[in-house]
């Protein structure tokens, strides 16, 4: 009883002392509540669904996030991770009959293999070549699939996925649980020494090379993880829609990612999430003007870019906070002082 | 600034006012019409629907029971050309926000599927009006409980396209030899798309079958925009017969240049784009003379509702109906007559009455197919006395209906001819 | 023969437009998304003067080049110029224009398909082909194009401190050369060539709101094979797709379809063995 107390006073304590002290902090946290709280205030299936797409989506947005933001390895093809992961599960669904619990993470191993296949070659090729290399990828995947209609149903796409649960609130559930945890993953990994060292790799490869790291190496570790991740968000959707088309591999995909990606300020992870939850309900919120949709959403993003180049989320934070120029802690910016060494904040 | 910022923001929530008070005037049946609004498929979808309701609300609505309703239209733009997520949210949005009784519309297949299991879901009628493919109602039969709520408006499925365009093709080929007395060699264009996949490997079988030469099967992008090699290489092999299967905008790249050319073949088959009134002058008048599938032709009659419909259809709209304005047929004659049949909404009552009705159209008749079991595919039965659909040939400018024009099904069977037909042409290149 | 004459008009376009791309990158290192977006909306502004407005085809193809280059150039200014040191933001700041021009483009025309006139009829026969005049007229204007642009670069000041620029940015603004009105005007020229293209294009072509979307892709193709940066590389690497493209049409008529990714496969398997392109300049470790 003792043990309990002193653990939720422990809790209680780290709350206090390491989450409420800075807004960031706490509206992560408010938004873990949001989201598991959601279903009892609404539960009206559009709403849900909208959230369950976004949710998938942000996972998508990460994992762009973990390899081009973190490594600088610009990926614009990142809608092959995603189309990959949702033909394969689908394949395996509909044809050998696993159930999603099975298929998902096989699809999301079938990402891994591609994001071997595209990582390999990709190594040698720097910049703005791998950009506009990876670009082709996910285009030679949909010519092969459309050469091969009986396997892969041509443009009709894969259709007849069972999905994970009928129930409204378990699949809501299973899709937001699975983003906030693999989302943290992605972000634990980005705060580790491995994350640290994608950084510096894109900072300066030549600098890491001398440091004695094997870059390639941890190039490639990044291209399996964003596969890794990005396939699971494409299994979930194709299970999801219950159909996987060619649509997940199309162009203006892996456009949508990078947009999502950079508007919500590359590298932090917890940007292209917030991007996603804004600019995905955005889009479903402008539809009262359905001409104008596209329209809206592009001079958004233009002009959201055009005052705040870092990203969105990047530029809020720095409002709201400081860092202290002496020991590098983050504060409120109201604060005069630091609140770990007391050096003045100007 | 402010003060207008205020003044708009005044308005437009008096304008969502009377949005939410709106319905709340008369009870409605609502029905959904959902489509790629900034396209031409969506423009027919909602047009028609719009002219279905206008024409029911103008006698005072449907009997429901002892109640007169009104028809009350939701549009929803799919924008599934684009975007097939944005799609399957547009139906949810129609099933749970807007809670429509039922839905007519729907176009890329791809996006038709995504959109049919969440109608499903709902235990919402769902008339498709748009994809062609076989899988939709395949569906039906295989889990009939489930799918039930969906039925075929239009068009027929591949399979029987195909079988029309075997029709026109036969036509086309006995013009050829009647007026060159030359052997006719066929040449199959299709553009890259699954629906035509069958419809390729069906021509391939059956053409040597109609003592036609095969000259050889091109498969151009949906989206060429330039085929001058295809046909330079079409003209080679000494083709003078084409059977193109084209639903996109290769369909005018592929007549204009062929007519440019003047290649010495006549293009008979399916040609989306050919079917639609701005044909002409997108080929800048070198389709003439093209040969395409086409539901609705100014002045073919297939029975005593085409006239009213097409006439009225272009009196309102400025333009000839195309299939997707068949959502028109999906809400008059699909809908209303059963619901006032049940007097009821409720759907398993309705599609219990449907799907065994057999009812004429503007089109031809309708009847729902049973498939081999005997299980409802909710399909549309093909053949003489139902659905043919027309063969219609650019003509100086305009289309006119060539077919069928005394055409057997089978060689026992009756003649076949609606009113209006004129004789096919060929080009005047190909006589030298 | 076929296959000649099809690769070279397809090689020249997409020489044009590759050339336009490969220039504001290799001077301003931006990576312009938005560039055949420009080439799409030369191709409605003819449409719409020469067919709704009845205006001369050619005078049209004029006020359209113009206009679109003006358009580009203040675009430029207002949108791009200030987040132009975050590479990541220009990046999708042009996806994010190329969006707004096609939704323009889509209200006020509607997504059908238009086609505008040949400025010739008609059409000649060479061992067996039909070629268009038409045809022969804009492959002509490409050489004119390229003609121009190459004594533009290549005997000019400008051309030379638009070389040096692309060569080694850093040298050549310590030299004292002014880098932003130097990327303002390549940026001018870029968006010029994209437009003319659109402009000798659109007779052959059929017009539509997302037919940005296809050429970038090869163009984008063309330009890294030939090395970014490179005008000589873009020019080889347009001839060997265009050439690509068309012996999968004629060799292997059934996969017609697949001529994109075939040509994006010999993309991928050149830079394997050449990382910098044909004729990339290797750049230093740019800092």
């Amino acid at each position: 009883m003792d043990l309990a107390i002193l653990y939720v006073k422990k809790f209680y304590k780290i709350i206090r002392g390491e989450v409420l002290v800075l807004p960031s902090r706490i509206s992560v946290g408010l938004f873990f509540l949001v989201l598991i709280g959601l279903p009892l205030i609404t539960r009206d299936p559009y709403i849900i669904r909208i959230i369950i797409l976004t949710s998938i989506f942000a996972i998508l947005a990460a994992s762009w996030d973990l390899l081009s933001g973190f490594t600088g390895q610009m990926n614009f093809g990142h809608a092959l991770f995603f189309g990959v992961g949702a033909y394969a599960s689908a394949l395996l669904n509909v044809h050998a009959h696993i159930p999603p619990w099975g298929s998902v993470p096989l699809g999301a191993l079938a990402a891994v293999m591609a994001g071997l296949i595209v990582g390999i070659p990709c190594l040698r090729l720097k910049h703005t070549y791998l950009a506009l290399t990876t670009l082709a990828f996910p285009i030679i995947l949909l010519g092969i699939i459309f050469a091969l209609p009986d396997w892969t149903g041509g443009e009709l796409g894969i259709s007849g996925l069972t999905r994970f649960t009928s129930s409204l609130l378990g699949n809501y559930y299973l899709h937001i649980i699975t983003m906030l945890v693999l989302c943290t993953i992605m972000w634990k990994i980005t705060d580790s020494n491995t994350g640290l060292i994608f950084h510096a790799i894109r900072e300066d490869e030549l600098a890491v090379k001398t440091a004695g790291i094997n870059t390639t190496r941890y190039k490639l570790l990044a291209f399996c993880l964003s596969g890794f991740f990005a396939g699971i968000a494409g299994g979930l959707y194709a299970h999801y829609m219950r159909i996987a088309g060619p649509s997940t591999l199309e162009v203006s995909m892996s456009f949508t990612v990078v947009i999502w990606a950079i508007f919500g300020g590359a590298a932090t992870i917890y940007g292209p999430v917030a991007a996603v939850f804004i600019l995905f309900p955005l889009l479903e919120f402008v539809r009262f003007w359905p001409e104008y949709r596209t329209l809206i959403f592009a001079f958004i993003v233009l002009f959201t870019l055009l005052y705040m180049p870092e990203g969105l989320i990047p530029w809020v934070r720095d409002k709201i906070e400081k860092e202290c120029p002496r020991c590098k802690i983050r504060n409120v910016s109201t604060r005069k002082t630091c609140r770990i060494c007391t050096a003045g904040l100007d | 600034m402010k003060k207008f910022t205020f003044g708009w923001s005044v308005l437009l929530a008096a304008c969502l006012i009377m949005i939410i008070c709106l319905p709340v005037w008369g009870q409605t049946i609502k029905i959904g019409v959902i489509g790629p609004m900034n396209f031409v498929q969506g423009k027919g979808h909602w047009n028609g629907a719009v002219m279905a309701a206008e024409e029911i609300n103008a006698q005072g609505g449907v009997n429901v029971g002892k109640q007169k309703m009104k028809i009350e239209l939701v549009k929803a733009d799919s924008n599934e050309f684009i975007n097939v997520t944005d799609a399957a949210n547009a139906m949810e949005r129609l099933m749970t926000q807007d809670k429509v009784d039922f839905v007519v519309g729907g176009f890329r297949t791809e996006a038709v599927l995504a959109m049919q299991d969440i109608a499903m879901d709902y235990k919402k009628i769902f008339i498709g009006c748009g994809a062609s493919d076989i899988e939709l109602c395949s569906r039906v039969a295989k889990d009939y409980n489930r799918y039930k709520y969906f039925f075929r408006g239009t068009p027929f499925h591949n399979g029987y396209l195909v079988r029309t365009s075997f029709a026109h093709l036969a036509t086309g080929g006995a013009a050829i030899k009647k007026e060159l007395n030359v052997p006719v060699r066929v040449a199959i264009v299709a553009e890259k798309a699954a629906w035509a996949e069958p419809m390729v490997a069906a021509a391939q079988a059956v053409i040597p079958k109609m003592g036609m030469e095969l000259a050889g099967i091109w498969r151009p992008s949906a989206v060429a925009t330039d085929v001058t090699s295809e046909l330079s290489a079409i003209q080679k092999s000494g083709a003078n017969l084409i059977f193109t299967i084209f639903s996109s905008s290769v369909g005018i790249t592929f007549a204009r240049q062929a007519g440019e050319l003047k290649v010495p073949a006549l293009q008979v088959g399916i040609n989306v784009e050919a079917q639609k009134d701005g044909f002409w002058e997108a080929t800048k008048g070198m389709g003439n003379y093209v040969f395409t599938m086409e539901t609705y032709i100014r002045g073919v009659e297939v029975n005593k509702l085409t006239k009213p419909f097409v006439e009225t259809y272009f009196k309102r709209f400025k333009e000839t109906p195309t299939y997707t304005a068949d959502t028109y047929i999906a809400i008059k004659h699909y809908l209303v007559p059963s619901i006032e049949a049940t007097g009821t909404l409720d759907a398993d009552k309705i599609v219990a009455h449907l799907e065994n009705r057999v009812f004429e159209v503007p089109s031809g008749t309708d009847k729902f197919e049973k498939d081999a079991q005997g299980q409802p595919t909710h399909d549309l039965t093909w053949g003489p006395g139902y659905q043919t659909s027309l063969g219609g040939q650019w003509q100086d400018g305009k289309i006119v209906g060539v077919w069928p024009n005394k055409w057997k099904a089978t060689p026992t069977s009756p003649e076949v001819t609606f009113n209006g037909m004129v004789p096919i042409k060929l080009p005047p290149w190909m006589k030298k | 023969m076929n296959i000649i004459i099809s690769g070279l008009i397809m090689g020249s376009m997409l020489a044009l437009l590759g050339i336009g791309f490969s220039l504001i990158f290799g001077v301003a290192r931006i990576v312009n998304i938005a560039h055949t977006a420009f080439y799409m909306l030369a191709a409605y502004f003819i449409y719409q003067l020469s067919i709704k407005l009845g205006l001369n085809p050619i005078l049209g193809m004029l006020i359209a080049v113009t206009t679109v280059t003006l358009l580009g150039l203040l675009v430029y200014k207002f949108l791009i110029d200030p987040i132009r040191e975050h590479e990541g933001a220009v990046l999708i700041a042009t996806i994010a224009l190329a969006m707004v021009f096609q939704e323009g483009v889509l209200l006020s025309f509607t997504g059908d398909y238009l086609t505008v006139d040949f400025l010739i009829d008609g059409f000649f026969t060479i061992g067996g082909v039909k070629v268009f005049y038409q045809q022969l007229l804009t492959f002509g204007m490409v050489l004119l194009a390229m003609a121009v642009l190459w004594f533009l670069l290549m005997k000019t000041k400008l051309g030379l401190a638009i070389r040096s620029m692309a060569e080694d940015r850093e040298i050549a603004n310590l030299m004292g050369m002014n880098e932003s009105r130097l990327a303002m005007i390549t940026l001018g020229i870029s968006v010029a060539l994209a437009g003319f293209t659109g402009a000798v294009l659109a007779p052959l072509t059929v017009l539509n709101p997302y037919m940005w979307m296809e050429p970038l892709i090869m163009m984008m193709a063309v330009v890294v094979l030939g090395g970014l940066g490179s005008i000589k590389g873009s020019v080889v690497a347009a001839f060997i797709l265009g050439f690509a493209e068309a012996a999968v049409v004629f060799l292997i008529p059934q996969g017609a379809f697949l001529k994109g990714s075939v040509a994006l496969t010999i993309m991928i398997l050149v830079l394997l063995m050449r990382p910098e392109g044909l004729f990339g300049i290797v750049f230093e470790e740019e800092r």
